[in-house]
């Protein structure tokens, strides 16, 4: 049994978990609404640590994206030991952007801000960002327990952190997406999301003694219909409750935790997938009107305050909220509410199309989990390099045509397009095709999107961000595009590692399908540092 | 007017990469959402208002207000004729 051993939370409401689920508890909230900050036209309400809390969490040689980080981490470790073997701990750093201030330097790349911070614990294998967007804190939870379950190490830390800046805010603002007021998740008022800043760490392990926290089963699928905007339907989301919930009976759950952005059409969906998976009678709690929408930090942060407040016999309290504004019924509420009840669910939907569900129970069963072990058969493989010579264009021209969304798709997407185009042509068995994961992995981020937007930006005489530029600016945008376009409904995955590790891809794409229902697997090495410097190399593997 | 809608016409396109609509297709009384028309999304539309904002100086704060002008290419000169400011 894989369970958790230790927990941290930093936030601008406090520096621990308790202190944090003490705020949430005493409804406290440190959403402001900031007017002319980093040279923003625009006002907008965030969660932000103050000028005195930046001065206390601040650590020389690190960028406060890495001092955040590693101190949630640090602090996280006084409450439990890892053992003496180095080789079997792993770092999982969930982030959206990262350091993005750094654009144009060497510590920009996520998995150089990984390794710093890895290092800075005394960690010497090498570190996994997880980069699935909004939902990356659960999906990073989700790979911790798959790699202890296959038995590759011992203990997984997991840090979701996210600091916010022009660039993260100015993005979200030209989607129309950013609240000016403290935001009201499921709320008939509610007109947008606070981007937040937070830190959040999860330690898990193997065997560990007593009663404990565990994950016991996650899904992530994806919608298959808009990079953006959430299927109406809630099909993805759907999908993964329903996924999670087989077999369980529902009456046992405390809560759902929400993913409730306050966007009218995240929560719109949510309700409608929490309706069609059968769950409108569960206490529903949602926390970004208490710390905003913490990105990368966000899955990480909600799970452990649902732990807490489930341990403490409570259902958390949702801020913001006061009349229903989804068309389908919640039960939702701004008190806190008294249950006896030992597992819950939680839910988040992201950018990229993807949704995760996961369930967490309390228990004291050691039961050892039987990891299904699968092999791997490549089927088909297709490689493209800038030193080929060949034009992207061209072979889009020449063999595929007909999809006028390939002009507008940044280098990964038109990467990944192109080549799962002429996979999806060669010999493979598709026979539970709509199941096919697509699990991605590279070096640069998106860091050809994130140049071209930095660009709409950084002169304040001609700032217009762009949206369809910023949608490029989070990598697993290329999984939404495939997926998109197979209607491929399954999981999507992006992992950034610090270089082309053959070894620990096939680690973490063994791990990632053991007991999957797919048959075959879209995966391989995608990595752009420019229009003009490129890398891709992807293969179906039928699933034996 | 003629000369609003083909500078829109040209501007669109630009900023949209609709590279496979030639300009003589671009019809500008065609629906621009739906299988129907030019098939553009919710992003295309945000995409518009910042080429609104930029060549114009028209600032559309809600997408929701966007619904009435964003019909076509000529419902779109109509309103920019009637509120630019460059």
């Amino acid at each position: 049994m894989i369970s958790v051993v230790a927990t941290n939370i930093i936030s601008p409401l406090g520096f621990t978990t308790e202190e944090n689920y003490q705020a949430v508890l005493a409804g406290r909230s440190a959403l402001k609404r900031y007017a002319g900050l980093w040279g923003l036209p625009e006002p907008f309400a965030a969660s932000l640590f103050n000028e005195e809390q930046k001065a206390t969490l601040a650590l020389e040689g690190y960028t406060f994206f890495e001092a955040l980080a590693i101190r949630s981490i640090r602090t996280a470790l006084t409450y439990t030991s890892l053992g003496n073997d180095f080789s079997r701990i792993v770092l999982i750093l969930s982030t959206t952007k990262g350091n993005i201030e750094s654009l144009g330097e060497e510590r920009y790349y996520p998995s150089e801000a990984a390794q710093r911070i890895a290092e800075a614990i005394g960690l010497t294998t090498k570190p996994i960002v997880v980069c699935n967007a909004c939902v990356s804190g659960l999906s990073a939870q989700l790979l911790a327990n798959r790699l202890l379950s296959a038995n590759v190490y011992d203990y997984a830390i997991v840090v979701g952190a996210e600091v916010q800046s022009k660039f993260i805010v100015s993005g979200f603002q030209s989607l129309k997406a950013v609240s000016e007021e403290p935001c009201r998740p499921f709320d008939i008022e509610r007109n947008g999301l606070n981007p937040g800043e937070a830190a959040a760490t999860i330690v898990f392990a193997r065997n560990a003694d007593g009663e404990r926290w565990c994950l016991m089963n996650g899904a992530t699928c994806n919608d298959a219909y808009h990079n953006v905007s959430p299927s109406p339907q809630g099909e993805g989301l759907t999908n993964a409750i329903n996924a999670v919930m087989k077999g369980r009976d529902k009456s046992l759950l405390a809560t759902v935790c929400a993913h409730g952005t306050a966007t009218l059409y995240n929560d719109q969906m949510e309700s409608v997938a929490i309706h069609r998976a059968g769950l409108t009678d569960v206490p529903l709690s949602a926390l970004k009107g208490n710390f905003g929408h913490t990105m990368g930090a966000a899955g990480v942060l909600e799970t452990i305050l649902t732990m807490i407040a489930t341990q403490d016999g409570l259902v958390l309290p949702s801020k913001g909220f006061a009349e229903l504004g989804v068309s389908k019924e919640v039960n939702i509420s701004s008190e806190p509410q008294k249950t006896n009840k030992r597992s819950f669910l939680k839910l988040m939907s992201g950018f990229g199309g993807c949704n995760v569900a996961a369930f967490y129970v309390r228990t004291t069963d050691k039961k050892q989990e039987t990891t299904s072990h699968i092999t791997l058969a490549k089927a088909n493989t297709i490689r493209l390099s800038s030193e080929d010579g060949t034009s992207l264009t061209d072979i889009y021209k020449q063999e595929i045509g007909n999809y006028p969304k390939f002009y507008k798709m940044d280098i990964l997407s038109r990467l990944a397009f192109v080549i799962t185009e002429l996979l999806r042509k060669g010999p493979h068995t598709t026979d539970n095709g709509q199941q096919m994961p697509i699990i991605l992995f590279n070096h640069s981020s998106s860091v050809v999107a994130d140049r071209q937007f930095l660009d709409t930006i950084k002169d304040a005489e001609n700032f217009f961000p762009s949206p369809s530029v910023f949608v490029y600016t989070l990598p697993n945008i290329t999984t939404g595009e495939v997926a998109i376009r197979h209607h491929l409904c399954g999981e999507t995955s992006f992992y950034i590692l610090p270089d082309k590790d053959e070894a620990l891809m096939k680690q973490i794409l063994e791990a990632s399908l053991a007991g999957t229902s797919a048959t075959s697997v879209i995966s391989g090495w995608i990595d752009a540092e420019s229009e003009t410097s490129y890398e891709c190399e992807l293969s179906v593997y039928n699933i034996i | 007017m003629e000369q609003l809608i083909n500078d829109l016409k040209l501007q669109i396109k630009e900023a949209l990469n609709l590279e496979e609509l030639s300009l003589e297709e671009f019809d500008e009384n065609a629906p621009l959402f739906g299988e129907e028309g030019i098939g553009l999304d919710s992003i295309d539309v945000l995409e518009i208002i910042v080429l609104l904002e930029k060549n114009y100086g028209i600032r559309l704060a809600n997408p929701k207000d966007g619904r009435a002008i964003f019909q076509s290419v000529k419902t779109i000169a109509e309103y920019v004729q009637a509120n630019r400011k460059k």
